[in-house]
């Protein structure tokens, strides 16, 4: 099955390991302004009027965002390879079009930082930004995404159809396609603050809740091959099986943005029971898992060998902590507040930010931290790729960094819930009154704690990778 | 047997919102029930192929 | 023959998959029509003949709005009244409150509102939420903040407020100059309004009604 396309000679590979390479500088930028934004919870002098919380914060999630599409758009050219059995078509365009992408981007963040704000104008909306969150970036930045995306989209395709059209690649393939046409959903701009609500909701909802989640289920299949050596029939099936439940769930869960925005009533309903439904597949993803890793274990002692089956450690971790992170984070802490009598309270408060911290982390950032790991593996063509210190030490800095700012976030949001919203009535004094309160202060201090120990683990992560090549404990 | 409406402006899915489950019930079972077809006719050709 | 089974068979799957993802989309299209038909912004028409819109048009602000409880619908909903001095006028035209809305809706994105606020409940939780700002008590007459900035109408003290925030500070967390100028301030204000009658089921729950409780330190 081996070739030269799919070896260290793959141009797609190699543009892929260039993806991920930005995309984890953008995850460490990430964490930078998310520091900013957290010691201003706590001190909230700091830096004010020249980098202002509302800058952070939309560095902070702006960061998050195109850092994940960097390394989901990497972990499609790292995989078209090995499933198509051809070098990716128009990887020369692909080239370009990364370098156009990264370009825009360094433009988009120094205007961020050094402009900030203007005047309340069309113009600052096409140069400045937009204002909206997560999809802050200025309306001329979004016709370029729109050009990469296509771009992106168009190599998908044209590789699919010449090779060998896989599954997986089949899947991706359709996702790819949702994922970018999703994105003009939010390019226009109307005075209608409820209809505005309403179509962000289709970008962000239908990109994190649906198409995105789908991308996981096949990057997932996807790694199980590859690692584990898990059975193509199997995981594909399983991951037809994701797909209907995924979006089955996905697509209409989208109500549950839909409560209090203005919009009917009956959005109560869809969104409360469809949405109630989108924990299960990602159970099924964790069973998935299990039951691969199970089988293909099974298989090796019966053979009479007690070696792991794993071919790369630190990357099984990452998928492992994914498939458990994501039922954790995007299922537990969603459906914690997704039903309309909940979330009546919950909606806008630190609970959000607390389910928002842990899905984003546990059902994508882990993921594609994953894909690092294989790609390190790839490049430097390494047989097994063992733990060492470092990726033991980031994966727990990181994995519980982010679980307790999820805790002292979740308690930050019950604080808000009981005194700012049941007792006080949402006003401004009774928001006040909640940010004042002991567990509240106290929470944000926790959480900038567990902030910093994530930032340790990212910088042994980014010292690992960088040192896996030269390192003389993996088998080659 | 029906519930008063309630929303602002009546409309078709509000009218099928009559309690907490009605619409989604619905939207449920017609999502998920034409999977039998499916079923039946992947059932057949299993059985021919065999 | 072989026993079959349909369950563990890919084709099954990939057909379910496909025709859930395909009917689920068409529904929300579906659903989406008939929601942008109830959530399309009224007009001065709608306002003069009482009619209740989602989201009423831009000369609401010609107007009174209150936030109350309503038996049939089972939550509190904004209710628009008798006439009300918006910067000493009432009878705006749909043309110049549109304008007011339309700037008012460009300056809480060029300003980036929603990256501390929450508008309508979505943002960030940094500062409080504006989906009722203009309702809450603080500003009305005889409340702490209309009293702090020394206006003695509400919009007045709202624009001098947004101009000059960290002049009025409410909270060692203060809200930065955003270099507001007079004319976005009264966009502002007007946005703030008009969001405020927005009929938005319920949310957020008993909206200022607990003025003096003891807070929960």
């Amino acid at each position: 099955m081996a070739n030269k396309f799919t070896g260290i000679g793959s141009e797609s590979k190699q543009l892929a390991t260039w993806y991920f390479t930005f995309a984890a500088i953008l995850l460490g930028a990430q964490l930078v302004f998310g520091l900013v934004a957290a010691i201003q919870y706590v001190m909230p002098g700091f830096l004010f009027e020249l980098l202002d919380f509302s800058v952070a914060r939309m560095l902070h999630i702006n960061a998050l965002v195109v850092w994940m599409v960097f390394a989901m758009f990497g972990s499609v050219y790292y995989l078209l390879p090995d499933e198509t059995g051809i070098e990716t078509v128009g990887i020369k365009v692909g080239k370009l079009l990364y370098w156009i992408f990264v370009a825009a981007i360094v433009v988009v963040v120094l205007v961020y930082l050094f402009i900030q704000v203007g005047p309340a104008t069309e113009t600052s909306i096409w140069f400045i930004h937009e204002g909206r969150e997560y999809i802050e970036a200025p309306r001329w930045a979004d016709w370029g995404i729109v050009v990469v995306a296509l771009g992106f989209v168009g190599n998908l395709f044209l590789t699919g159809m010449k090779g060998n059209r896989s599954g997986i690649v089949t899947v991706l393939m359709a996702d790819m396609i949702a994922f970018a046409g999703l994105y003009l959903a939010g390019m226009f701009f109307t005075d209608n603050i409820t209809l505005d609500q309403y179509w962000w909701w289709w970008v962000i909802h239908l990109w994190v809740e649906a198409t995105w989640e789908v991308f996981v289920g096949s990057i997932a299949a996807y790694g199980l091959i590859q690692m584990i050596g898990a059975s193509r029939k199997v995981v594909e099936m399983w991951l037809w099986i994701e797909v209907a439940m995924l979006f089955g769930s996905g697509i209409l869960g989208i109500g549950h943005h839909y409560f209090w925005i203005g919009t009917p009533e009956y959005w109560w309903e869809i969104g409360a029971l469809f949405s109630a439904l989108e924990p299960l597949p990602l159970v099924a993803m964790f069973i998935h898992v299990m039951y691969d890793w199970g089988k293909q274990q099974g298989k090796k002692v019966a053979g009479g060998s007690d070696e792991s089956v794993v071919a790369n450690k630190p990357a099984f971790v990452w998928f492992w902590m994914n498939a458990f992170g994501n039922f954790l984070g995007a299922g537990i802490w969603g459906f914690f507040h997704t039903l309309p009598q909940v979330n009546l309270y919950t909606h806008g408060t630190q609970f959000t930010s607390a389910h928002g911290h842990l899905a984003f982390f546990g059902a994508y950032a882990t993921i594609l931290i994953g894909m690092f790991y294989l790609a390190v593996q790839g490049s430097n063509g390494i047989k097994v790729l063992k733990h060492t210190k470092a990726s033991i030490w980031s994966i727990s800095l990181m994995v519980g960094g982010m679980l307790g700012m999820t805790m002292a976030l979740t308690i930050a949001g019950y604080v808000q819930v009981l005194v700012s919203r049941a007792q006080m009535g949402a006003t401004w004094a009774g928001y006040f009154d909640g940010q004042q309160g002991m567990w509240f202060a106290q929470a944000m201090d926790w959480r900038l704690i567990m902030g910093v120990v994530m930032f340790l683990g990212f910088a042994l992560l980014a010292k690992d990778l960088l040192t896996t090549g030269k390192n003389p404990v993996h088998e080659r | 047997m029906f519930e008063p409406f309630t929303d602002v402006v009546p409309s078709f899915f509000g009218w099928l919102n009559q309690g907490p489950m009605t619409l989604t019930i619905f939207l449920h079972s017609i999502i998920v029930l034409p999977m039998l077809w499916i079923y039946k006719q992947e059932k057949a050709r299993l059985e021919q192929e065999s | 023959m072989a026993k079959i089974s349909v369950w563990s068979d890919n084709r099954f799957w990939q057909r379910s998959a496909a025709w859930i993802t395909g009917f689920a989309a068409v529904l929300l299209i579906w659903l989406t029509f008939d929601t942008a038909g109830q959530i399309a912004m009224g007009t001065d028409a709608d306002l003069q003949a009482g009619v209740t819109k989602r989201v009423p048009g831009p000369t609401v602000i010609n107007y009174k709005i209150t936030y109350e409880m309503s038996t049939k619908r089972g939550h509190e909903v904004p209710v628009i009244g008798e006439k009300e001095m918006f910067f000493g006028r009432d009878d705006y035209s749909e043309e110049e409150a549109g304008a007011l809305l339309h700037l008012g809706k460009l300056g809480s994105q060029t300003k980036n509102c929603m990256n501390c606020h929450t508008l309508l409940g979505n943002g960030a939780y940094y500062a409080p939420d504006l989906t009722k700002a203009w309702l809450d008590p603080a500003w009305q007459d005889g409340g702490t903040m209309q009293a702090m900035t020394g206006k003695s109408t509400k919009e007045e003290a709202m624009a001098e407020f947004l101009q000059h925030p960290s002049t009025y500070p409410t909270h060692s967390r203060m809200m930065p100059d955003l270099g507001i100028t007079p004319e976005e301030a009264k966009g502002l204000v007007a946005f703030l309004k008009h969001m405020s009658s927005i009929d938005t089921n319920g949310f957020p729950r008993n909206f200022g009604r607990m003025q003096g409780a003891v807070n929960g330190k």
